[in-house]
């Protein structure tokens, strides 16, 4: 106490509110891994324990020894990078044009990417089913990649233009009166000086692929591709549910973004605010 | 590719490199838009025809067998009682949702745009909530909310605010309130990240002339930073309108949209009738529904947006 008392004379008394606040925001992600790393009878205490009294490795040594959910977190590393990928490949080219060639049908193709970031997911999930069906792309990765880039894609190149808008024109110009093709302008000038811009959208999407559940119950039915998101909701079916075990998966789930996002904060904040936008 | 661009430029530059070069410019935008217009606009085309369609289960994946049934699904759907409900649940989820997430978002971000050890790191760390994925976070509230050993109730008990265990998600006069309120948690920092960056925009001068007439805090907030922050402020509200009207993860995963309806939104009753009862049809309708009132709103946001930037 005497030191917090201290602390706030020195000036620091809005940083331990705004410490308390952020503690109390994030109470429940806390409180899940704290609840996957407890053994049954503890979860159940009442009053409940807030502190990690006893650590117990047991649910979460449970969940992984089950062959399938090793599998459903490769699967979803593999959507989720899959979704980067074939994202930034269509985005990263149309976002260059859109700042900086005088095309036509520019604002038309800027109105279908915006309005496109609108469309709830669950609206083209049924026509997908039924087009991949159709191509027997139906239970695959590459059908839950398109499907996760339909949704990725216009975020992308929302979130790209900017960067290249920052990017003054004249490079591109100077690049061609230097014999530079536009295409090798794109290439060997404007790429390099876009790596910020690239890396940003690469988080943005991956995140979108990683955290996908709609695609992952509506286009897959099988254990081989099916997404982590997608077993974690398969395992709350159940009517009893066996809490300890859920957060341990839900940890698991949440692992990869949340070490993402602690890494490249400064670029996710950035990106945020200039392109605005995740589902 | 490369090599044809270059061949071609070789022989046009001197009469008229502009046009030639535009018009492989194309390539550039080309692949995103034919990726856009197959798996973007013809599904929204496939709904428009699913819901002038009688399909059943045997007959999604042969459109030829579908008999034309004009606009009968859409008076199914009207006529339906559900939808309604979920009609309204979907505009209480909205309000309150928004005003609680706007209300606190900007409580917060005026408290983190002051200078103090620590506030941009702090700030920053709110957006944990929102790069996990919705199923583990709406998954951690399940746990939280639930009736007997949940931490909510246990809480709620402790403050002496309720005497009785409340099973949150399983009363149907609690589901409803219960995803509003993860709802929140869920969207604080997204807005309250943006209204930071809009407060961090306004000019600094405008603050410094008022405190010289002698405005208090209260004073330099109502008449410097509200009509100053308006127009970002509409289009922060606005995006948060689109995105709170087409919810769909947190309420599948929270409650199902249970107990019956009771916290069913337009989202999740879509999902249910085309994947649960295979009323693709009637679901095909809901989903155009909810496509019309978006695209009203997005076409909106973007002209708040781009009247922002001019």
């Amino acid at each position: 106490m005497k030191t917090l008392f201290s602390l706030y004379h020195r000036g620091y008394g809005l940083s331990l509110l705004g410490l308390l606040m952020l503690a109390i925001f994030l109470f429940p992600i806390y409180w899940m891994v704290l609840t996957a790393l407890r053994p049954s009878t503890e979860i159940f205490a009442y009053p409940p324990h807030f502190l990690p009294n006893v650590v117990d490795l047991g649910p979460i040594k449970q969940v992984l020894s089950d062959p399938k959910v090793p599998r459903y977190f490769i699967n979803s590393a593999i959507v989720g990078l899959g979704c980067t990928v074939l994202s930034l490949l269509l985005a990263t080219p149309a976002a260059y044009a859109l700042a900086h060639l005088p095309l036509r049908g520019k604002s038309l193709l800027m109105l279908i990417s915006l309005s496109s970031l609108m469309f709830p997911a669950i609206m083209i999930a049924t026509p997908l089913f039924v087009i991949f069906s159709r191509m027997g792309l139906s239970d695959s990765y590459f059908g839950l990649i398109v499907a996760n880039t339909t949704l990725a894609l216009p975020f992308a190149i929302m979130v790209l233009r900017p960067f290249f808008l920052a990017i003054p024109k004249q490079l591109t110009e100077a690049a061609k009166i230097d014999g530079c093709t536009t295409w090798g302008a794109f290439w060997r000038v404007i790429l390099p000086l876009s790596v910020t811009g690239l890396l940003t959208t690469a988080i943005f999407t991956f995140l979108i692929g990683w955290g996908d559940l709609l695609f992952a119950i509506t286009l897959v039915n099988s254990d081989e591709v099916r997404p982590i998101t997608a077993g974690i909701y398969a395992n709350m079916g159940n009517n009893t549910i066996r809490w300890n075990a859920v957060m341990a998966i839900s940890t698991v789930a949440m692992l990869p973004p949340l070490v993402l996002f602690l890494i490249t904060q400064r670029y996710v904040v950035r990106g945020l605010t200039v392109g605005a936008v995740k589902e | 590719m490369v090599d044809k661009t270059s061949d071609v430029r070789a022989i046009d530059k001197k009469r008229e490199p502009r046009k030639r070069i535009a018009h492989l410019d194309y390539l550039f935008v080309a692949p995103a838009a034919l990726f856009l217009l197959l798996f973007m606009v013809y599904p929204v085309l496939f709904n428009i025809s699913l819901s002038l369609r009688d399909v059943t289960a045997a007959t999604l994946l042969d459109t030829s067998q579908n008999t034309f049934v004009g606009l009968s699904n859409y008076a199914k759907v009207f006529q339906n009682p559900a939808f309604a409900t979920t009609v309204i649940n979907t505009l209480v989820f909205t309000f309150f949702s928004l005003v609680f997430q706007l209300g606190l978002g900007m409580a917060l971000a005026i408290f983190y745009t002051r200078s103090f050890p620590g506030a941009r790191y702090m700030r920053g760390l709110y957006l944990v909530a929102w790069t996990i994925p919705i199923v583990v976070s709406g998954s951690v509230f399940r746990w939280l909310l639930e009736g007997d050993a949940g931490v909510i109730n246990y809480l709620l008990r402790t403050l002496g605010l309720i005497h009785q265990s409340i099973f949150w998600i399983s009363n149907p006069n609690t589901a409803l309130v219960s995803v509003i309120f993860v709802n929140i948690w869920l969207g604080l920092p997204f807005n309250l990240t943006l209204l930071i960056a809009a407060l961090q925009g306004l000019p600094q001068e405008v603050y410094e002339a008022a405190s010289i007439d002698g405005a208090s805090g209260w004073q330099k907030y109502r008449f410097v930073t509200l009509p100053m922050l308006r127009p970002a402020l509409l289009s922060i509200v606005v995006l948060g309108l689109i995105y709170t009207f087409k919810v769909f993860d947190l309420v599948f995963i929270v409650t199902g949209g249970g107990p019956l309806n009771a916290s069913d939104v337009v989202s999740t009753l879509a999902y249910k009738m085309v994947f649960r009862d295979f009323l693709f049809g009637q679901g095909a309708a809901i989903l155009n529904l909810l496509f019309v009132v978006l695209f009203v709103l997005s076409l909106f946001y973007i002209r708040t947006t781009q009247r922002e930037e001019v």
